[in-house]
């Protein structure tokens, strides 16, 4: 019986998952993979995604001001 | 045409029959007692370049990655896996056995490590507002300079009431290493090996409170529930404190592969 599943169903966060799988496991293998540059900009599409997710929340409950 | 070769996981066993549920796709390439869990993919998707374009396409990604570490989750239900860190293509199927040859002895001592065992993350948020609010009920120091200015006349206490500004916000570092301490005591005592992750700032979390600490900790599957137990006592017990434990699990054993 798998007794484990008590978070498994709960969402996992983007950032935990990209977290995981770019940045650990068996890396540097592979006759492609991917580079720490490309991490790099990945992380920063996170960013922007969530800053702008910010952003919507703030316009949606009227706390950003109009500019 | 799929000519690309998609690693998911290594395992020195092979799962019952039937372990893909119909998902065809993923196939088993076998060298020596090894065992690689693949699936065979267009280059219009991974060749190098187009990898890279699509690293950029967080929908795509987001997709990926999940099903990367729902197979692999799959798996780690019926046998020991060492997974692969996602985007790990090959083009030929004899680079790959090359590469298990060569390290088929690290592989395997990795998998004396993880035997039996699964990953779980915790990670700790503080949120500094709240547990400011609640400083006197935690921290002795802070009550006292409390009561001190309560029985001050109006200038010292004015005076008292800067102190205490600034003693806050040292109470608080305080606080954080002692609860971050406290839980990470905790699961370590359920656990066989640690990993202390970096902690990442509030623009990666997308979260309003700051992170404490972020830990990986491989348990032995017979110790989960006592994991478990060991996380509900923990987050029941200071649910007030202006602290937050995120845990998130079985993840495979990410954080405790070495190869190289």
């Amino acid at each position: 019986m798998n007794n484990n599943v008590i978070d498994q169903s709960k969402d996992i966060t983007i950032l935990e998952l990209l977290d995981r799988v770019l940045n650990k496991g068996v890396i540097l293998t592979g006759d492609i993979v991917i580079s720490v540059a490309d991490i790099d900009l990945v992380y920063l599409g996170v960013k922007l995604l969530l800053s702008s997710v910010e952003t919507m929340d703030q316009l949606k409950s009227g706390t950003k001001k109009a500019e | 045409m799929n000519e690309l070769i998609y690693l998911y996981c290594i395992s020195d066993s092979l799962p019952d029959p039937g372990f893909n549920q119909g998902q065809d796709e993923i196939q088993v390439l076998t060298f020596g007692t090894l065992n690689v869990f693949v699936k065979y993919v267009p280059k219009s998707e991974f060749s190098e370049e187009n990898l890279k374009k699509n690293l950029a396409d967080i929908i795509w990604l987001e997709g990926n990655a999940r099903n990367h570490v729902k197979v692999i989750n799959q798996l780690m239900l019926q046998i020991n896996v060492m997974p692969f860190n996602f985007g790990t293509i090959y083009t030929e199927e004899e680079h790959l056995k090359k590469f298990v040859t060569e390290y088929s002895e690290k592989i395997i001592q990795n998998f004396n490590i993880i035997k039996d065992k699964e990953e779980w993350s915790v990670k700790i948020y503080c949120d500094r507002k709240e547990l400011s609010e609640k400083i006197d009920e935690l921290s002795e120091i802070s009550a006292e300079l409390e009561k001190q200015i309560m029985a001050s006349s109006p200038g010292k206490a004015f005076l008292l009431r800067r102190k205490k500004t600034e003693m806050v916000e040292t109470e608080m570092d305080r606080l954080c290493k002692f609860y971050g301490q406290k839980y990470y005591n905790a699961f370590e005592s359920v656990s066989e090996i640690t990993s202390i992750n970096n902690l990442l700032p509030k623009e990666y979390t997308g979260r309003t409170d700051t992170m404490i600490l972020n830990a990986a900790f491989l348990v032995f599957r017979s110790n989960v529930s006592e994991f478990l137990k060991t996380m509900n006592d923990l987050k029941k017990s200071d649910e007030c404190s202006g602290f937050k434990l995120e845990t998130s699990g079985p993840w495979p054993p990410f954080s405790f592969i070495s190869i190289k």
